[in-house]
């Protein structure tokens, strides 16, 4: 009785967030879509793209009669090249991910799961399958794939730093990997060279908080992670700030040495930032790829 | 107790913790503050890195100094710092504490207060016992212990009278009782009383006497006495000193009945002098409303006089010789003299022998000749008995023989028969003016204008004593108003009328001074013995020593001569005293009192009374503490950064001290008065019956939208109001359905109906009962219509008649049905001497709109429509029902006119008329 109704209480409020995260990508994703269509170039799709002059070569039945009767040249109608690429996501699930280092900020996981959707979203209405890494998404078209996503997302890890799933990728497909990779470097090193193997390229984006960048810790204290799988205790605080920092400017050094071997790019994002800057360079750094 | 570096301290030794301070700080400074956990993801990064130093972050410097004050103030304060330590050498044994206890220290009071608190704290701490003795209370005293006199402190207070003879015997009396030796301490109001060298030889016998007495100078005011038309105040100080200014504050009602200043006059004490004068020449309106005097910045009895009946309106009886000229009161011989007196007296009505027994202050014989016998007598009984008789001559005092061969007793001269004219038409002389007054006249220093002439007067014959009885003449000699005494009173007489006939004299604003002057004269009635013999006076209000007045409560009565001999004391206190009508007030000061200056011989110290108190600062540094050890706690949590959840309590905290201001309207209230006034909203009254307001809502919502339709007014969705909670004055109308249960309304419910009446507010009363019951108490509702319409403050009601506004207002109608056809509908009834003129269809009825109509046609039913405009209840049957009911609107729509726009179509009816004018 108990359990079944704690079951209950707990589902509806599972269910009760995925609403406002899938309102909010679509909203977030509606500001990017403005005016931003397509592949723009001429080829296979059912858009109209131009009306170009016949040539040699081309065969009679791609003559547009209705633009060339206006005149004496004779006008091929071409279309928009619309073609479906596969894309994959993995959004960090890990605890280390419940952080905000204040409470008018959004956890990472908050914000690295509507950035996720709010792409999931843009590239599903621009025509392409978008599915998960590994195996329990495979990508698939249509609204309804975007649900399935929400779902997923959903759920909350309790362990710290999951490394990215890098199984069943589909080759040359593209990939978006966001999470704010503190974790062992060698499992992102390893998922992304696999991801190069297989012909995948993709965009790494980084969500950090703000206080992680700023480390403003002063005094005793002890650091402990979100999972508390991981915990360092200082005297002073305030002296590690600057190792921190060097440490952390390593982190992305190598993260950027690592996305300049596999063709990858890299992003940074902070949970302090308007998150549609973040959608706006994660859709061109997918947009630029494609092209 | 110990002093240091000026400041004593109670408990020295405690100071020793002030060595530990620096232990302190080596221990706060070895133990590191508790380190705070956090929650980092980063960490991973972090792992690894080695603190610099094995020392922790240490405890800033300022932070452990402000714990150090803090340490600090709590071991002084401890140690029971004092301010100001009192460093007199105290004496030993039993100590006595003489006060004079009079008005004259009652302005400083309280600092004798803290002096002799600060007295029996040095007693208390020298171990010594205390006793009191007040001279002007004198009680036997007995020694205790200092603390024990403290608590009884503010129970002292001084009395309005200096030590009497018999309260220095009995204080002698007392002092005589106690055993031993003992020091006194005599704190002295420095005015001079008898016997004070017998208490004084009487202590010094048992010990040293310290003298202790204040350098603030003792002011008194004097009765206020009356002459010539001016207050004269005197005040009076103890000791001569350098020239000083002080204000007298005349108090007394406005006529708003508040007390309040009416007058203040500065007074200037010469240097070297004791006394100050001022005169205040004040409108008699004024004057008569003064009820005390009182100096400025004094607060003792002796610097109040309380004023009695002479400042009160004088009573003056006129009486005329013929008062048969009816109608014609210009040519009254009383009609200058009622204008001149009428603002500052009242006025006796009746014959001569009726007003008598009133005992006026003035009676006034205006061409009054023949006297009777009886009414004779009575009068010169009155006259001698005080009064003022002012006679005016006239022709028929002319042609009579009174005074003729002897002097008449109510005459001051004897006249010569016929008088005189001059300068009419058959004269040879011309008018005569007046002759400026002389010296020992009443109307000295009055100006004589030059358009006051005399054209005939009645002569006076020469007599040996004519000179002394003319205190105005005319300027070629002969008298114009002569005056006599007789007993205690005065017999004026005027040689010529009191109206315009023979002088223009009553024309002029002198007859107006003249009069002022005389009728003071009148008031001033001074005290004397023969007139207080025998009589007893009650004392209403009594003064305290600090001038206060208070209810007497039980004092008793006083005997009249007791009262003029004016000993002030303990059985005789000043205030106010009343016997019969009369008045009398018996101030701490009399005409003639001298105030003197104490004086003590040379042996005795005297020592000032401005003393500085001993002031304790443990608590203070307590306080200080207390306040560096919070500013600690908000430190520490700022520095460990948790100061988040202190900024919390800080607000919640803040939220409770700072109680926000509960007078502000709430926000109900406000949205309810926006609601209620963004647009015109009719209201119907909430029964408590659920469906009766639903329909009266649906009612009141059928009839808005109709105006809506057929009119300008265009009413939003309407209110209930609850009677008990809401403010009514937003609503031009209220609709108030009658249930038999519902709950009769509060009586500040009450209150606003009768105000929302008065300030053109309409009720529309429906007891819903037409179609069963005929208006009255025959139904339940009539009932309870009756009940709850009881307290409200409604005007006689009548049928709407024929021609009332309501019946033409929008439409014209002739009756007013609702659900029901039945009963007649009530309204406030017409003017009586509205009259209906001669070819106008309607009376002039330009009243105000009637505050309640009163009927049982169940109106809201037939207004009723629901949310679509439907209409909500069935009335009547077929098309009949139909035009029913819209005849029900039209009597809503016409009410709502009328409400709004009041009786103006009443006014239209004088078109024809205004028409008719023109020349239309």
């Amino acid at each position: 009785m108990n359990a079944a109704l704690t079951l209950r209480e707990r589902s509806e409020a599972e269910a009760s967030r995925l609403p406002p995260l899938l309102a909010r990508a679509e909203h977030l994703a509606g500001t990017v879509l403005l005016g931003d269509h397509g592949r723009r170039r001429s080829g296979l799709g059912d858009d109209f793209w131009q009306y170009r002059p016949a040539q040699i070569g081309d065969s009679r039945r791609m003559i547009d009669h209705r633009r060339s009767a206006r005149g004496d040249q004779q006008f091929v109608r071409e279309r928009e090249w619309q073609i479906a690429q596969s894309v994959m996501l993995w959004v960090d699930q890990g605890a280390s991910m419940q952080f905000a280092s204040d409470k008018s900020l959004p956890t990472k996981a908050d914000r690295a799961r509507l950035l996720g959707l709010s792409t999931a979203i843009l590239l599903v209405r621009g025509g392409e399958r978008v599915g998960l890494t590994g195996t329990t998404l495979p990508p698939r078209r249509g609204n309804a794939q975007v649900i399935r996503l929400a779902q997923a997302w959903s759920e909350d890890s309790d362990t710290d730093y999951t490394p990215p799933e890098h199984r069943a990728m589909i080759p040359h497909a593209r990939a978006v990997f966001i999470s704010d990779f503190l974790g062992p470097l060698d499992e992102v090193e390893l998922a992304l060279t696999k991801a190069a193997d297989r012909g995948v390229r993709g965009v790494l984006l980084q969500v950090l908080d703000p206080g992680e960048e700023t480390f403003p810790y002063r005094g005793r204290t002890i650091f402990e992670s979100v999972g508390g799988s991981v915990r360092h205790e200082t005297l002073k605080a305030g002296d590690l700030r600057d190792r921190y920092l060097e440490r952390l400017a390593k982190r992305k050094d190598a993260l950027t040495q690592l996305c300049r071997a596999t063709g990858w790019q890299l992003g940074l994002h902070h949970t302090g930032d308007s998150a549609q800057a973040a959608l706006l360079w994660l859709y061109r750094a997918l947009d630029g790829g494609t092209r | 107790m110990t002093v240091l570096a000026g400041i004593g301290f109670t408990a020295p030794w405690v100071l020793l913790g002030l060595l530990t301070l620096p232990i302190l700080w080596l221990i706060l400074r070895a133990v590191p503050p508790a380190p705070i956990r956090r929650l980092f993801p980063a960490v991973t990064l972090l792992l690894g890195l080695k603190d610099d130093e094995s020392v922790s972050d240490r405890t800033p410097w300022w932070l452990m100094l402000l714990r150090m004050l803090a340490a600090a103030a709590i071991i002084i304060g401890l140690a029971g710092p004092v301010l100001n330590p009192s460093r007199d050498e105290t004496g030993t044994g039993p100590l006595l504490l003489v006060l004079d206890a009079s008005w004259a220290g009652a302005t400083r009071w309280s600092s004798t207060l803290d002096q002799i608190d600060v007295q029996l704290s040095e007693a208390g701490r020298a171990g010594r016992t205390v006793a009191i003795l007040r001279l002007t209370e004198p009680e036997t005293p007995v020694f205790q212990a200092a603390e024990a006199w403290r608590g009884r402190l503010p129970g002292l207070t001084p009395t309005p009278w200096q030590p009497t003879e018999t309260q220095i015997d009995q204080a002698l009396a007392a002092l005589d009782q106690l055993d031993g030796g003992f020091d006194t301490h005599w704190f002295s109001d420095r005015v001079a009383y008898g016997g004070h060298d017998r208490i004084l030889a009487a202590v010094q016998a048992r010990g040293a006497v310290t003298v202790y007495q204040s350098k603030a100078p003792v002011v008194a005011i004097l009765p206020a006495a009356y002459q010539d038309g001016v207050i004269q105040l005197t005040a009076q100080r103890a000791v001569p000193g350098p020239a000083d200014r002080i204000t007298v504050l005349a108090q007394g009602r406005d006529p708003a009945g508040a007390m309040r200043v009416l007058q203040s006059a500065e007074m200037e004490f010469p240097g070297g002098e004791t006394l100050a004068q001022v005169n205040l020449a004040l409108p008699s309106e004024l004057r008569a409303r003064i009820t005390r005097f009182e100096i400025q910045g004094q607060r003792s009895a002796g610097a109040v006089t309380l004023t009695d009946d002479s400042l009160r309106r004088r009573e003056v009886a006129l009486i005329a010789g013929a008062l048969n000229r009816e109608g014609l009161e210009l040519l009254s011989p009383l009609h200058y003299l009622t204008q001149v007196l009428k603002p500052t007296a009242d006025f006796v009505e009746g014959g001569l022998l009726e007003v008598l027994p009133a005992n006026p202050d003035v009676i006034v014989l205006a061409d009054v000749a023949k006297l009777s016998d009886g009414e004779q007598a009575a009068l010169v009984e009155w006259v001698e008995q005080g009064g003022l008789l002012l006679r005016f001559a006239g022709p028929r005092m002319a042609a009579s023989d009174m005074g003729r061969d002897a002097e008449d007793t109510l005459l001051p001269v004897r006249l010569r028969s016929g008088g005189r004219s001059v300068g009419g038409a058959m004269s040879w002389g011309e008018a005569k003016g007046l002759a400026p007054f002389p010296e020992n006249s009443p109307f000295y220093g009055l100006q004589v204008p030059d358009d006051v002439t005399v054209t005939t007067q009645v002569m006076a014959q020469p007599d040996p004593n004519l000179a002394d009885r003319v205190i105005a003449s005319l300027s070629d000699g002969t008298p114009l108003v002569t005056r006599k005494a007789l007993g205690l009173g005065q017999v004026v007489l005027f040689h010529v009328t009191a109206d315009a006939e023979w002088s223009s004299l009553p024309l002029s604003g002198l007859f107006v001074e003249m009069l002022d002057r005389l009728a003071v004269a009148s008031a001033a009635k001074s005290r004397q013995e023969a007139q207080l013999q025998g009589t007893t006076w009650e004392p209403i209000q009594v003064m305290d020593g600090f001038g206060t007045l208070s209810d007497a409560g039980n004092l008793g009565g006083v005997e009249g001569t007791e009262l003029l001999a004016g000993a002030i004391g303990p059985d005789l206190q000043p205030g106010l005293y009343e016997s019969g009508k009369q008045k009398l007030a018996l101030n701490v000061l009399s005409e003639d009192t001298v105030l003197n200056p104490l004086t003590w011989p040379s042996d005795v110290p005297i020592k000032g009374q401005e003393v500085t108190n001993e002031k304790p600062i443990g608590g203070m540094l307590l306080s200080l503490a207390l306040l560096l050890l919070t500013v600690d706690v908000i430190a520490s949590l700022a520095l460990s950064g948790r100061l988040g959840l202190a900024k919390a309590a800080a607000v919640a905290l803040g939220a409770v001290l700072l109680v926000p201001d509960v007078q502000a309207q709430t926000p109900e209230e406000t949205e309810f008065a926006l609601n209620a006034t963004q647009e015109l909203v009719l209201a119907h009254v909430l029964t408590g019956n659920a469906q009766v307001d639903d329909v009266a809502r649906a009612g009141m919502r059928g009839l808005s939208q109709t105006l809506f339709y057929r009119t300008s007014v265009e009413p939003i969705e309407p209110i209930g109001v609850d009677l008990e909670r809401d403010e009514l004055a937003f609503f031009p109308l209220l609709y108030w359905p009658i249930t038999p249960d519902q709950p009769q309304p509060s009586v500040e419910a009450y209150a606003k109906l009768n105000a929302y009446l008065r300030s053109g507010g309409m009720i529309l009363f429906d007891t819903r009962d037409a179609d069963v019951a005929r208006f009255g108490a025959a139904s339940p509702n009539g009932r309870k219509l009756q009940q709850l319409a009881g307290p409200l403050n409604i005007p006689s009601l009548e049928p709407v008649p024929r021609d009332h506004v309501l019946t033409r207002a929008f439409y014209l109608l002739q009756d007013f049905p609702g659900r029901y056809a039945g009963t007649e509908v009530w309204v406030e009834a017409a003017p009586l001497d509205a009259e209906q003129i001669e070819g106008m269809p309607f009376r002039n009825l330009n009243d105000n709109v009637t505050p309640v109509v009163i009927g049982g046609n169940d109106w809201a039913s037939a207004w009723a429509v629901d949310r679509n405009g439907q209409a909500l209840l069935p009335v009547g049957r077929g098309y009949a029902g139909e035009r029913q009911r819209e005849l029900a609107n039209r009597f809503g729509v016409n009410l709502v006119m009328h409400v709004l726009t009041g009786n103006y179509k009443s006014d239209q009816v004088h078109v024809p008329a205004l028409l008719d004018r023109l020349g239309q």
